[in-house]
């Protein structure tokens, strides 16, 4: 269906192994342009492996990955001009100011640092937090954390966009400009990589839903295509049929069970 | 951000970054950011008498080479004792490794250990060579100036007395054992955390950090004492076990080439000197890659699931200890919170090896004007133990602090009606868990030294103990325990204690007051039995509101 030049991204084989623990078994996926991927999987699935290599946290691995047509193998760095990425833990370097840590940032993927510094400012105005640029990072709420991380992935332009849970704490006013800035460059022809725990967010704003289970991807589509194919009316029922999870309601009664023990 | 001196030294050996495929505009920004972070960090060193002048940039670390440079003044002294190199080099080597080493341990670990870099640097278009040159260039640069503290003094001096070829030994055998400590430092990291895992590598940094703030302490008590043994003799026999000590290896060279030794002894002692630090050099160099890779282990937060003793001993003391509900879960807190809170621990523990040692250096006075051990032993300087006790005010103010205060809120959304068990769960976990066995150690040993007839006065001083810190919780006023950060305790914390510190003379009069009396130290026991548990229930009583 699409055309091969548009094709982002493309894994093939993917194999890790932690020990004698396999995390992700034989992963075959090709991405492409514009495509908005929500990226779901139980916790221990293997998607932030997955993410890692992409980015080139994790060297050792068995299989092929090229992200614009080259493998991330052979040139490790070149590819990292275009990507972009906000990470699950909000690793930050929180001494620095969001001036401080957004030029730097900035620089790193070879920006100018007076440019950097505007339109960082620039940024951080919409986000509402002008007056916030100049203070340590470390004194920001969760939610002000998140919008620094976001301002420093989108910075440089990026073509290829890997978000991890990345609404967490923001409030709904946020997060509304935030999926409306992803409909945009997605729109654009920019691809974004989107994982989280939210089925709700994920099954909104996703064109393409990827779900990875024990290191296997077990379903591939757009919401409706899933939907279709497991005759289930929300993301998060599907989750659960897909993962094999049935037990939440013997489980969550007898966690009941056990708070109303012992009372006196 | 400023545009530090230290790079635009660095920027004259530009050229050599980049022929070796360094992206040098970038080390440098990196560089850049690194040394602003750390002028917004303290270090262990300073961090003892610190306040939270933390507004201003300036980096404490340079204010802490003053530190150093007074260190490196003591080693002086030794420059003049004999014409033995072996002797002269091996000692100031000696000092200076170790405060090399326990100061890269301490202070530069979040440098070696830093995981962010990996999310933040290596995710983004700099090669890893440039962000491992970044890194290895910020702790050289460190390294460099403490290096240049320490010795400086010393190198200069030496030079002076024992001429030009000594100065350029010396600089090349500092060279050497900074190339050394650096490499085995990082190795010693990469095999805990092959082994071992993340959490036990940050435990054995925190007893590295507390044992160098004691060994400070003590090596002013050392340094003082020093020069009554300038007199002993500087010789040096050579034995097969000399072979294992780095310093020694290091002195060699100076005995070759000024003293002129000859002997295979000495040979193989000058060849350690330079093909160990080289070759662990090159060992390093090979292992960085994947040092890289095991850094990820210390994001890995799990740990073994500890095993459920049957019979847990600490369990019984806390419900002996303890007379109700509340106070029983305040007493386990506060323990778990001493025994696992790292801060807390860098900022209590040292204070408790400092207890245990200045008892003796006031018995050792003592012991001095006696003469002889059994004209001490029958004499009171049985009462220096209460010298114990001198840890108790700053460790009291300390408890009001934790890294992670903002868990305090816990006290306020529980019914907790009356947080006068909170405080007095929490002393009772203090006196019970860090004070008791220091005091044991210390009676067992007093009592071997001056006899069984001591057993009522340890009793008295114990019980004292208890009266004491009660006194001592009216440092923190009404405080929650572990509910301020340790950024908001000041240098005024110092002084509050010392009218506090100052009341330990006076129960030691009190008590050497009552061994002239017949039978007062009995009385004096009896007195104290009653009296603790009345100041307890009395001292300690707040108003249930917060």
């Amino acid at each position: 269906m699409e055309k091969q030049s548009d094709k982002v991204l493309s894994i093939k084989g993917l194999t890790k192994r932690y020990g004698d623990k396999l995390v992700l078994d034989e992963i075959d996926l090709d991405v492409y342009k514009g495509q908005i991927i929500g990226y779901i999987g139980p916790n221990g699935a293997g998607k932030s492996t997955t993410v890692k290599i992409m980015l080139g946290l994790e060297g050792s691995y068995e299989g092929d990955v090229e992200i614009f047509g080259e493998s991330i193998k052979e040139n490790n760095v070149d590819y990292k001009y275009r990507i972009g990425y906000v990470p699950e833990m909000a690793d930050i370097y929180d001494n620095l100011s969001a001036r401080e840590y957004l030029s730097f940032t900035g620089e790193l993927y070879g920006l100018e640092p007076e440019k950097a510094e505007t339109k960082a400012r620039e940024l951080m105005k919409i986000f509402d937090l002008e007056e916030v640029y100049d203070s340590r990072i470390s004194s920001y709420s969760k939610g002000m954390k998140q919008k620094v991380l976001l301002i420093s992935s989108l910075l440089h332009d990026p073509d290829l966009l890997f978000l991890d849970e990345p609404i967490n704490g923001l409030d709904a006013n946020s997060v509304m400009i935030f999926k409306e800035i992803l409909a945009k460059l997605s729109e654009q022809g920019k691809t974004i990589f989107y994982s989280s725990h939210i089925m709700e967010v994920v099954e909104k704003i996703s064109s393409r839903i990827l779900l990875l289970n024990e290191g296997k991807i077990v379903a591939d589509g757009s919401f409706e295509e899933l939907r279709q194919k497991n005759k289930e009316g929300s993301l998060e029922e599907i989750f659960n049929q897909l993962t094999g999870f049935k037990e939440y309601k013997d489980l969550s009664e007898e966690f009941v069970q056990i708070v109303q023990r012992d009372k006196t | 951000m400023k545009n530090f001196n230290t790079l635009k030294l660095l920027d004259l050996f530009k050229v050599f970054f980049e022929k070796a495929g360094i992206d040098y505009r970038m080390m440098r920004r990196i560089l850049q950011v690194k040394l602003t972070m750390d002028g917004r960090r303290t270090s262990t060193v300073m961090s003892q008498n610190m306040g939270s002048n933390k507004k201003s940039d300036q980096n404490q670390f340079l204010k802490s080479l003053w530190f150093y440079a007074f260190i490196g003044l003591t080693l002086v002294p030794i420059l003049f004792v004999g014409d033995n190199y072996m002797f002269q080099v091996s000692v100031i080597t000696g000092v200076f490794m170790f405060l090399i080493m326990t100061t890269m341990i301490s202070d530069f670990s979040s440098v070696l250990l830093d995981v962010r870099d990996q999310t933040i640097l290596g995710t983004r278009p700099v090669n890893s060579k440039t962000i491992s040159a970044s890194k290895a260039m910020h702790v050289t640069i460190y390294l460099f100036f403490i290096t240049v503290a320490i010795i400086s003094t010393s190198l200069i001096i030496g030079t002076i007395r024992h001429g030009i070829l000594f100065g350029v030994l010396m600089v090349l055998t500092i060279l050497f054992s900074d190339l050394f400590i650096l490499a085995i430092t990082a190795m010693l990291y990469y095999v805990i955390l092959k082994f071992f895992g993340g959490e036990r590598l940050r435990d054995m940094i925190n007893y590295v950090q507390i044992g160098l703030s004691i060994t400070i302490v003590l090596g002013y008590q050392v340094v003082a004492r020093a020069f009554e043994f300038v007199e002993l003799e500087a010789q040096f026999t050579p034995e097969w076990w000399t072979l294992l000590l780095p310093p020694v290896w290091f002195s060699a060279p100076f005995a070759v080439v000024l003293n002129g030794e000859t002997g295979t002894y000495y040979f193989i002692l000058s060849a350690l000197a330079v093909i160990v630090p080289v070759l662990s050099f090159v060992a390093y160099a090979k292992i960085l890659p994947r040092y890289e890779e095991n850094l990820v282990k210390l994001m890995d937060q799990t740990t073994k699931r500890s095993k459920q003793k049957r019979f847990d001993l600490f369990k019984r003391i806390a419900s002996l200890a303890t007379r109700s509900k509340e106070e029983h879960a305040f007493y386990r807190f506060a323990e778990k919170m001493l025994k696992n809170e790292r801060e807390l621990k860098l900022k209590i523990y040292p204070s408790l090896g400092f207890a245990m040692i200045f008892p003796f250096v006031f018995l050792y006075n003592n012991y001095s004007a006696a003469g002889s051990f059994d004209v001490l032993g029958e004499g009171r300087s049985y009462l220096s133990i209460y010298a114990a006790l001198m840890m108790i005010p700053g460790v009291v103010i300390m408890l009001q602090y934790s890294s992670k205060n903002k868990g305090a809120w816990i006290y306020h959304v529980t019914p907790v009606t009356d947080l006068t068990n909170s405080i007095k769960g929490t002393l009772k976990a203090l006196l019970i868990r860090l004070f008791l066995p220091l005091f044991s150690v210390l009676s067992i040993i007093y009592t071997v030294i001056f006899g069984i007839r001591i057993v009522p006065d340890l009793l008295i001083v114990f019980l004292v103990t208890f009266i004491y810190s009660v006194l001592c919780f009216k440092l923190i006023k009404g405080t929650l325990p572990f509910s301020e950060p340790f950024e908001s305790s000041t240098q005024s914390d110092g002084w509050k204690t010392l009218p506090f510190v100052l009341l330990i003379p006076i129960f030691g009069l009190i008590h050497l007051g009552a061994t002239f009396i017949p039978f007062g130290v009995w009385i004096y026991l009896l007195l104290a039995i009653v009296m603790t548990p009345l100041i307890w229930k009395l001292g300690l009583k707040r108003s249930p509101s917060v």
